[in-house]
């Protein structure tokens, strides 16, 4: 049976000009469940957010078979949006402008806007935000807007690059809490890339291990703890094992 | 980011070497003195022939404020000021327009292709390194005497400013954005319409604010050379009859001319730019 | 699991920018040759590539042309220099000193805005049409960069470096040789690239108006005797000064202050 997002074989190689080329993807495989959370994990350079961009459709692979549902990627669209680890909002936009930056593109009129924006801005916890700029923002507030423009268009899969990683470390926890908290009730189906292991156990079903330039899957860990998922949960035994399993396959590929 | 802004001022303010206390008068400070040393100018100014007797020749070409002034009085209520000025004004507007109309949407062009922009950037930097007063003959020869001159001499100086800074406006967008917006199904139009263009934004206007004064010294400096009439004729053959204050008239409403027009560009910047954040600028 | 061996970067991709650049100006003159061959030539009102590469060959041989550009040189050198003279001190004491700035700077910008270039037939006209005429000219136009950018730079001094200086027990002298200078150079260095520009515009300006001698003067001459072929050869040989002089200051800039993005 066909996994929701399938790839097979992925192959991708960066060919900057004045410099070398650089393998990104090699043999990439891996499966994405509907509904599922998964984490990826590995080395820096490893090709993690390469593949992440490759899904929402802004890079195509060398060679390999991407299949969503069934059906080969052909370009971005929004069936799945991204959220960055450098927010990317518009700094000219105020925040209602930037979560509608979507939906403008697709060419939803003013007031039909409004009424998807306005719900999701209260959802984020931003009410009364709406007419702020970014600048105007702190980070935790600026990636919930970051994260309510990606969910604006209703796409069926969440793209996340590291998106806590611009964040204080108090803002991240908090910032995980939430975006379980809007999974729970969205139910996307969420790929998150992230150099945390804690972070990555806490958040999913799944954990994939992406071994050092260029990457490919190198283990798949099941995360069995319960749903919902609360902050005393990182503290119990089995969270550890988890983290130490997962630390295990993950410091080979790590060079300093 | 407000925090290293205080802590950046704080040590500003312990070692400046001023170290003027934050009173009133350090409040005031600046514009008195400033206001004052305009006026001590002004009145040296007046003075100084009261105060020195000069030879003919020097008299003849000495003019005071107050003169100045009258002079300005008597142009303006006369209206024999309107035509000159009329027809300057129109030169610098022509000119300046499409300096605007061919300068910013060049510079978008070449911000966004590499390979016209390096098979244009010798044409432009030649151009723009060169005074633009060298091709004012060549202009003459081909245009006369007439209003088409000074559009084309205010168009050559006002456009690579707006070209230039256009173009660095474009190069500076931010890769991340455009990902970003690309992302959300962008067209390339999308991408120039939603990134590019308001990212580009405060350099288009410092471009304007340039290219306004060069355009002013297009008009000035073609009309000296080139034309038959216009504010810069008039001080021409005011200077060759010694009528100093009107050639001082004339540099005043120059003046005038380009402070007001700057002026409405900062208003523009000041309502396209609410969504920056407030630099903590000096005076 | 290592990169494959990187491929040799060619020769055209690494120099694209210049090549292109390079083509581009060849593709110009080409065809502004090959246009006459479709279009009639008035000598009178244009000229083509190969004659004008004459007319300035004959201008070198013949020594016209550096004679000119000597003549016009000179009043340029007065005034420039005067410039940085009388600009650097100037700027930098309002940049240091508050009270100096708050009184000054009025001034300044307003001079600054408006087009002093307004002012020089008086200059002509009084001091006549020799070196010291075009000298003033030159002066004041391009004193105005060098007073605002050695007012910027010395303001954009970090007050933190002169705090480490002092208390690693440097003095006063320590403190210009060792920040103040170093600060303010490139400032200075950038100004002057700006005034260049304004001062060959004095020069042309001076030489238009009504002198007997130098390159501004010989282009309106060349002009007026519709002698179009060298007044091009002028124009271009006053590109390349022009051109010459900025980017090479330009690109002195990039060497000796590397820490500096240009202006």
């Amino acid at each position: 049976m066909q996994a929701y997002i399938q790839g097979r074989n992925v192959n991708l190689t960066f060919r900057p000009p004045n410099r070398g080329p650089v393998r990104a993807l090699q043999n990439f495989d891996i499966d994405i469940g509907e509904g599922e959370f998964l984490s990826i994990v590995g080395p820096s350079g490893c090709g993690k957010s390469t593949f992440l961009n490759v899904l929402l459709g802004l890079i195509r692979p060398d060679s390999g078979d991407i299949r969503m549902d069934g059906k080969p990627l052909a370009g971005p669209g929004t069936d799945r949006a991204m959220v960055f680890q450098e927010f990317g909002l518009l700094p000219w936009r105020t925040v209602q402008h930037n979560v509608e930056l979507g939906l403008e593109l697709k060419g939803m009129a003013g007031e039909a806007r409004r009424q998807v924006s306005q719900p999701l801005i209260e959802m984020i916890g931003l009410a009364g935000f709406e007419g702020h700029f970014p600048h105007e923002l702190s980070g935790g507030m600026k990636q919930r807007v970051g994260l309510a423009r990606a969910l604006a268009t209703d796409p069926n899969v969440l793209l996340m690059d590291e998106p806590f990683a611009a964040l204080d470390a108090q803002t991240r926890d908090l910032m995980q809490v939430e975006l379980l908290r809007i999974w729970q009730t969205a139910k996307k189906t969420v790929l998150f890339v992230t150099h945390q292991i804690d972070e990555a156990i806490y958040l999913s079903d799944r954990v994939m291990v992406m071994t050092k330039r260029p990457g490919r899957a190198k283990k798949i860990f099941k995360i069995d703890l319960p749903r919902p998922r609360d902050y005393e949960m990182r503290v119990t035994p089995e969270f550890n094992e988890l983290k130490l399993e997962i630390w295990n396959e993950l410091k080979d590929e790590i060079t300093v | 980011m407000t925090d290293t802004r205080a802590l950046k001022a704080n040590i500003a303010a312990a070692s400046d070497l001023d170290a003027p206390a934050r009173s009133l008068w350090h409040r005031l400070e600046p514009p008195i003195l400033g206001i004052s040393g305009i006026l001590v100018l002004l009145l040296l100014w007046e003075a100084l022939p009261r105060i020195i007797t000069m030879n003919a020749g020097t008299k003849l070409f000495f003019t005071t404020p107050s003169q100045i002034v009258g002079t300005l009085w008597r142009l303006f209520s006369t209206g024999a000021i309107w035509t000159p000025l009329g027809v300057s004004a129109s030169g610098f507007a022509l000119g300046l327009a499409l300096a605007i109309v061919v300068g910013i949407p060049l510079g978008v062009l070449i911000g966004r292709s590499r390979t016209l922009n390096a098979m244009l950037d010798p044409f432009v930097t030649a151009f723009n390194a060169t005074p633009r007063l060298v091709f004012l003959p060549l202009v003459m020869l081909w245009f006369g005497l007439g209003l088409w001159t000074k559009v084309v001499i205010v168009f050559v100086g006002a456009v690579f400013p707006l070209l230039i800074n256009t173009y660095e406006g474009v190069r500076n967008a931010d890769k991340t954005l455009i990902n970003v917006v690309r992302s959300f199904g962008a067209s390339e139009w999308d991408v120039a319409r939603l990134v590019v263009v308001p990212n580009a934004m405060p350099y288009i206007i410092a471009g304007l604010r340039l290219a306004i004064g060069r355009a002013v010294l297009g008009v000035v400096v073609a009309e000296f050379f080139g034309s038959e009439s216009g504010l810069g004729v008039m001080m021409v053959q005011a200077a060759g009859r010694y009528q100093v204050d009107v050639v001082f008239s004339g540099l005043i409403v120059f003046a005038a001319l380009s402070l007001a027009m700057t002026a409405l560009v900062q208003m523009l910047e000041a309502r396209l730019s609410r969504w920056r954040p407030q630099q903590a600028g000096g005076e | 699991m290592s990169d494959e061996a990187a491929p040799r970067q060619s020769f055209t991709d690494k120099h694209r920018k210049v090549l292109l650049g390079f083509l581009a100006v060849a593709m110009f003159i080409a065809a502004w040759q090959a246009a006459f061959l479709f279009v009639p030539f008035n000598k009178l009102f244009i000229s083509k590539p190969d004659l004008i590469w004459n007319a300035l060959i004959d201008l070198i041989v013949s020594g016209d042309l550096l004679r000119d550009l000597a003549v016009s040189a000179a009043p340029f050198l007065y005034g420039f220099s005067a410039a940085v003279i009388v600009g650097v001190p100037l700027g930098v004491v309002m940049g240091w000193r508050a009270p100096v700035r708050y009184t000054l700077d009025p001034i300044m910008t307003i001079f600054y805005a408006s087009p002093l270039v307004a002012l020089a037939p008086l200059v002509i006209v009084f001091f006549g049409v020799g070196v010291s005429g075009k000298a003033i000219i030159i002066f004041v136009l391009s004193v105005f960069p060098f007073i605002f950018n050695a007012q910027a730079g010395v303001r954009a001094i970090d007050p933190l470096l002169i705090n480490v200086v002092r208390s690693l027990g440097g003095s006063e002298r320590d403190l210009y040789l060792k920040v103040l200078i170093p600060g303010v150079l490139p400032y200075i260095v950038a100004g002057a690239r700006i005034a260049v520009g304004r001062g060959l515009i004095g020069i042309l300006v001076g030489e238009f108006f009504a002198a007997s001698e130098g390159i501004g003067y010989a282009i309106a001459r060349f002009g007026d005797l519709f002698a179009l072929d060298k007044m091009f050869a002028c124009i271009l040989a006053i590109m390349v000064i022009a051109v010459v002089l900025t980017e090479g200051i330009r690109w002195a800039e990039r060497a000796a202050f590397p820490w500096r993005v240009g202006q």
